[in-house]
């Protein structure tokens, strides 16, 4: 009886593991269609597209997504290419370079809500079924290293200042430190960035990765809560 | 530079984190600046960095694709799908154009060279970007060219970078070849 009610508890997990890969590449599946509709479509059709994207909009803003980054990308857009066409084409061609940008627009706000919406690591397994398994392996790990990278960053940055290195915020407004920066920064993460590389890769290569035929992927607990 | 195809798991490893890095740093860049084109400067940087410590070919696209692959993942381009396009594209560039090199050249100006050419496929994607929504041919050519200039002025500049990191990282014996 132990048995079967675990055998029932791991076949509940695993549909559940396997409905959210599957919910991820729907969602993947669904950006790509929609991105490539906002350039192939005739322009009476945009409209119910723009209604579509505006369900979009508002799912990731009630997940509290920020929309600010795409709007000014599209504000930036409109300013740059009504000038040009204001200035080549004349008053009666604006409405069509408005509508350019409105295809732009409507090709980047599905990218942004899947950003929104789908987890890295899920994005990793689902992308695990196209990528060669090592590949798919470093996109995880990278992804996974991030904070670690960025709290080297500032460790290293918090160092070099002490060190009296000309790199702080004011002294980088001088175009003559901007060199001191690559040097002082960048290059102590470069070479950070192959110790660990290779720390990895030892680590990686014990525990026997790239030898099973058919990889697992990890799932976080915490995936359940949320 | 050698054509061994199959990167160990080390130096694909290492690829992923110049990848990740370049996205990571392009994002807060865009933060801070708001500059168009500027991204060209870190790219050129990183695809070069791979390039430079590999030496192989297929690196740089490599670090591109990955790049594009954790941008998509991480919203850093608001763009989805065509984020992956904005990363891929330079770096497939300039690994055809290192092919084209003679390695005999300068390491300074091969460097820019690459640098270039990454910048002018990267303005090339806008370009079709904007073809494919419909823009008009002068103003897709118009900001083609202005994409050109801005990214090639900040390509250049990661990549005259390039040569005296490789130096001082050949220097602290990190890296296994005898020549650039």
């Amino acid at each position: 009886m132990w048995a079967s009610c675990r055998r029932l508890r791991a076949l509940r997990h695993w549909s559940y593991e396997r409905r959210e890969t599957a919910l991820c590449a729907l969602s993947l599946l669904l950006v790509c269609v929609l991105s490539a509709c906002a350039f192939v479509l005739p322009t009476y059709l945009l409209l119910p597209l723009a209604g579509l994207n505006g369900l979009l909009v508002i799912h990731g803003l009630l997940r509290r997504g920020s929309i600010w980054g795409v709007l000014k990308l599209g504000l930036v857009q409109l300013s740059i290419t009504l000038s040009l066409y204001l200035i080549l084409y004349g008053v009666e061609h604006l409405a069509q370079g408005a509508v350019v940008v409105a295809r732009i627009i409507l090709a980047t706000i599905p990218g942004w809500w899947l950003c929104i919406t789908a987890a890295p690591e899920r994005i990793g397994e689902v992308l695990s079924a196209f990528l060669p398994t090592k590949w798919a392996f470093v996109v995880a790990a990278s992804l996974s290293l991030l904070p670690y990278m960025a709290d080297e960053i500032r460790e290293i940055y918090q160092i070099q200042c002490l060190r009296g290195a000309r790199i702080t915020p004011k002294a980088l407004r001088n175009p003559k430190n901007w060199s001191e920066l690559v040097y002082c920064v960048l290059f102590p993460v470069l070479i950070q960035l192959l110790k660990l590389s290779r720390q990895m890769a030892v680590a990686a290569q014990s525990r026997h990765f790239g030898i099973a035929q058919r990889p697992t992927h990890w799932h976080s607990p915490r995936d359940k809560n949320d | 530079m050698t054509k061994k195809i199959p990167l160990s798991l080390q130096d694909s490893l290492f690829v992923g984190f110049c990848a990740t890095l370049l996205v990571a740093l392009t994002g807060m860049l865009r933060l801070k600046l708001g500059l168009s084109g500027h991204s060209m400067f870190l790219m050129s940087f990183f695809y070069l960095i791979c390039y430079g410590v590999l030496g192989r070919f297929g690196s740089m696209t490599a670090c591109g694709v990955i790049a594009g692959i954790v941008a998509m993942a991480l919203g850093v381009g608001k763009g989805g799908p065509m984020i992956l396009l904005k990363f891929a594209l330079p770096a497939i560039a300039m690994d055809l154009v290192a092919l084209l090199l003679p390695l005999s050249m300068n390491l300074h100006w091969r460097c820019v060279i690459l640098g270039i050419a990454g910048c002018i496929a990267w303005a090339g994607k806008v370009a079709l970007t904007n073809v494919l929504a419909g823009m008009a041919l002068d103003v897709v050519l118009i900001q083609w060219g202005l994409s050109v200039l801005k990214g090639g002025f900040f390509a250049t500049l990661g990549a005259w970078l390039v040569p005296p990191v490789l130096t001082r990282l050949k220097a602290h014996d990190l890296l296994h070849r005898d020549k650039f």
